[in-house]
């Protein structure tokens, strides 16, 4: 912090010696910017005493400075170029962790299986995709699984909720056969109330009746 | 119901001469009866019960809406204003004050008219109900009671209308719940019998489904996801008090009640698949009823408490079944057709209705509860859902979509006179009738 004030303090002083050189070598300006610097230190309160230009020969004070505001562009450059070396690499950092991520999360997806109307067997395509699925979750046990069963529209909802959940039961009991902790398993049935395709037709219906897998992470 | 006790304090019985005798004898309406005569009345505007006073909308206003409310019962053919004889600036609101013989003419067997007075924060309302054939009053009402109370005296009348030529009780201190869907999210609604004063019961934001009152009409209990997981809720109608009652891993649906109300049925998959119980609200104690490996759900008791129709897929498709109320003696109640769901038991205990899929079709149908030939009472080609009986038995509610559209109906049990209760763009489904609200 007080590094910080101490380079604010330096960077204001450079910034205001060169005004003062800029302006011009008469004294009667020196005199007259001396009044401009004093009131611009102000607000940079750790700034270390200055010999004020004005009571030094002018040519002596000038180099002075040229010297000082040179090393103060230097120094920041050298933190410019720091700071901008540890931000991308805290970017790719996070970019190789997300993506670290998202292939474990990838891994980890298991897609919808679906089932035949007012049925709750597993297909061998909707067995296959299990058999895919489960390897990933038996690597990494620290995920959670929840089975969502969900049916299409037609029917009664009470029946289809009691499907919906019989439908997501025997998902979860196949994945717990292919050696899947039980209670890293929970189920929920929506019934018919949460369609992917409002469609009114079988195309729909059958995206509709499905078993959806929703991973969960470890909870930090 | 505030109001409706308010009321009932200060209703003055004018006559009950011969409508005591109606009332304890002859039923004039039998809903059973496959065809029955509707039956022609006539409702007269109603007279400023004092001459000088003029207002405005209100003799048209009562005519009008106890013509609505008695049309609503399917029972009677009302007779259009323009074909009346008798001269109306003449006429009283008496038997003395009626020329029969003009009602007689056109037709007319029973004619109601009435008079008001309203003072201020005071609205006085006179009903009478008269047999135009014997020329004499029927039934004859005052009530009393804040100017905003109007349309429950007119519903309150109406129900005495269908008491004395039926002898029960009529439907209009009952409500109707009923769900609407919007997006991923449903809420209950309640709405009068006559399809007015539409309130909605929950605000969750979040699926609830399956609304059942209990006997007394105090409460209602419900499925709702609002925890996440569906549970059961159980919400006090009057203070709006609710609490979760029963919340099992996987699902948790309410059944029908007990008659004493301390006893709900439940279908809960916590052992390992779907499976009726009967649990005491008391103690929250699990009686489980079934043990099949199948689905069972949608437990519906006989109103003398003896059986419980149910839904079971135990034969491949889900089928009606009747069991005694302990579990035992399991029996299938429908054979026709491969998907009948949604078993309601009708009040006096002989039918159970129920919905089934004819040719792609939902349909609302009716089978006796000892078994045989069901009786298809809804022929659209939409699909009809989910049915519950009025507590007189009288009526069907159900839900219908179609085209986009979706409504809640009401059919007479005979199959007769469809209307719609309510009708939206949303989803509305799963309605369950109140018990007399009074």
């Amino acid at each position: 912090m007080k590094k910080n004030l101490l380079s604010i303090g330096l960077i204001v002083l450079a910034l205001c010696i060169s005004v003062t050189y800029l302006t011009g070598c008469a004294k009667k300006a020196a005199v007259k910017e001396q009044v401009t610097v004093t009131q611009e230190r102000e607000p940079a309160v750790v700034a270390p005493p200055v010999v004020p230009p004005a009571v030094k020969p002018v040519d002596d004070a000038a180099a002075r400075e040229r010297a000082l505001r040179e090393q103060a562009l230097r120094d920041q450059a050298a933190r410019e170029a720091a700071a901008k070396e540890a931000k991308e690499a805290a970017e790719r950092a996070k970019k190789e962790a997300a993506a670290r991520a998202a292939a474990l999360l990838k891994e980890l997806t298991i897609p919808d299986i679906h089932f035949d109307f007012d049925k709750y067997n597993l297909k061998p395509e909707a067995q296959a995709i299990l058999k895919a699925g489960a390897p990933a979750y038996l690597k990494h046990k620290e995920y959670k699984l929840v089975v969502e069963g969900h049916c299409d529209e037609r029917g009664t909802a009470e029946y289809n909720l009691a499907l919906g959940q019989r439908r997501a039961d025997e998902a979860a009991k196949y994945l717990v056969d292919l050696g899947i902790q039980k209670d890293r398993i929970n189920t929920i049935s929506y019934g018919e109330e949460m369609p992917l395709d409002k469609g009114q037709n079988e195309e729909a219906w059958a995206k509709n009746r499905r078993a959806h897998f929703v991973t969960f992470p470890p909870v930090k | 119901m505030k109001k409706l006790k308010c009321l009932a304090v200060l209703t003055l019985v004018y006559l009950v001469l011969s409508g005591a005798d109606r009332a304890s004898g002859k039923v004039y309406i039998d809903i059973y009866s496959p065809s029955f005569h509707k039956f022609p009345i006539a409702v007269t505007d109603f007279k400023p019960l004092r001459p000088d006073r003029t207002n405005g909308d209100l003799p048209a206003w009562f005519s009008d809406t106890l013509a609505r409310s008695l049309a609503l019962t399917g029972y009677f053919h009302l007779l259009d204003k323009r074909a009346f004889l008798e001269d109306q600036a003449q006429a009283g609101i008496t038997a003395e004050g009626t020329r029969f013989a003009d009602w007689v003419t056109i037709g007319a067997e029973y004619l109601v008219k009435g008079g008001f007075q309203e003072d201020g924060r005071e609205l006085i309302a006179e009903f009478r109900l008269f047999d135009v054939v014997k020329g004499e009053l029927v039934v004859g009402k005052r009530y009393s009671g804040r100017p905003e109370d109007k349309n429950r005296m007119v519903m309150q009348f109406a129900g005495e209308i269908i008491q004395v030529l039926t002898g029960e009780a009529g439907l209009f201190d009952t409500r109707i719940a009923f769900i609407k869907k919007s997006g991923a999210s449903s809420e209950i609604y309640t709405i009068d019998f006559d399809g007015s004063d539409l309130r909605k019961v929950t605000d969750y934001g979040t699926l609830t489904l399956s609304p059942r009152w209990s006997p007394d009409g105090r409460h209602l209990a419900f499925t709702s996801y609002k925890d996440g997981n569906p549970d059961v809720y159980l919400r006090d109608m009057e203070s709006g008090a609710t609490q979760k009652i029963v919340y099992y891993p996987g699902l948790n649906l309410p059944g029908s009640w007990s008659r004493d109300g301390k006893r709900l049925l439940l279908t809960l998959s916590r052992d390992g698949n779907q499976e009726i119980y009967d649990m005491t609200l008391g103690n929250s104690l699990l009686q489980r009823l079934t043990r099949d490996f199948s689905i069972d759900v949608s437990p519906v008791r006989s109103p003398d408490e003896r059986r419980i129709a149910f839904v079971s897929n135990r034969s491949g498709s889900p089928q009606i079944y009747i069991m005694d109320a302990d579990g035992g003696n399991v029996r299938r109640l429908t054979y026709e057709g491969n998907y009948n769901t949604s078993p309601a038991w009708s009040p006096g205990g002989k039918k159970i209705a129920y919905e089934g899929s004819v040719n792609g079709r939902y349909q609302i149908f009716i089978i006796d509860a000892e078994g045989g030939s069901p009786q298809q009472l809804s022929f659209n080609v939409w699909n009809n859902e989910s049915p519950a009986w009025s507590p007189d038995g009288r009526y069907l509610v159900y839900s219908a979509h179609g085209n986009g559209r979706s409504r809640i109906e009401i059919i007479n049990a005979n199959g007769q006179n469809v209307r719609v209760l309510h009708e939206g763009s949303d989803s509305s489904k799963g309605p369950f009738w109140s018990p007399h609200l009074r």
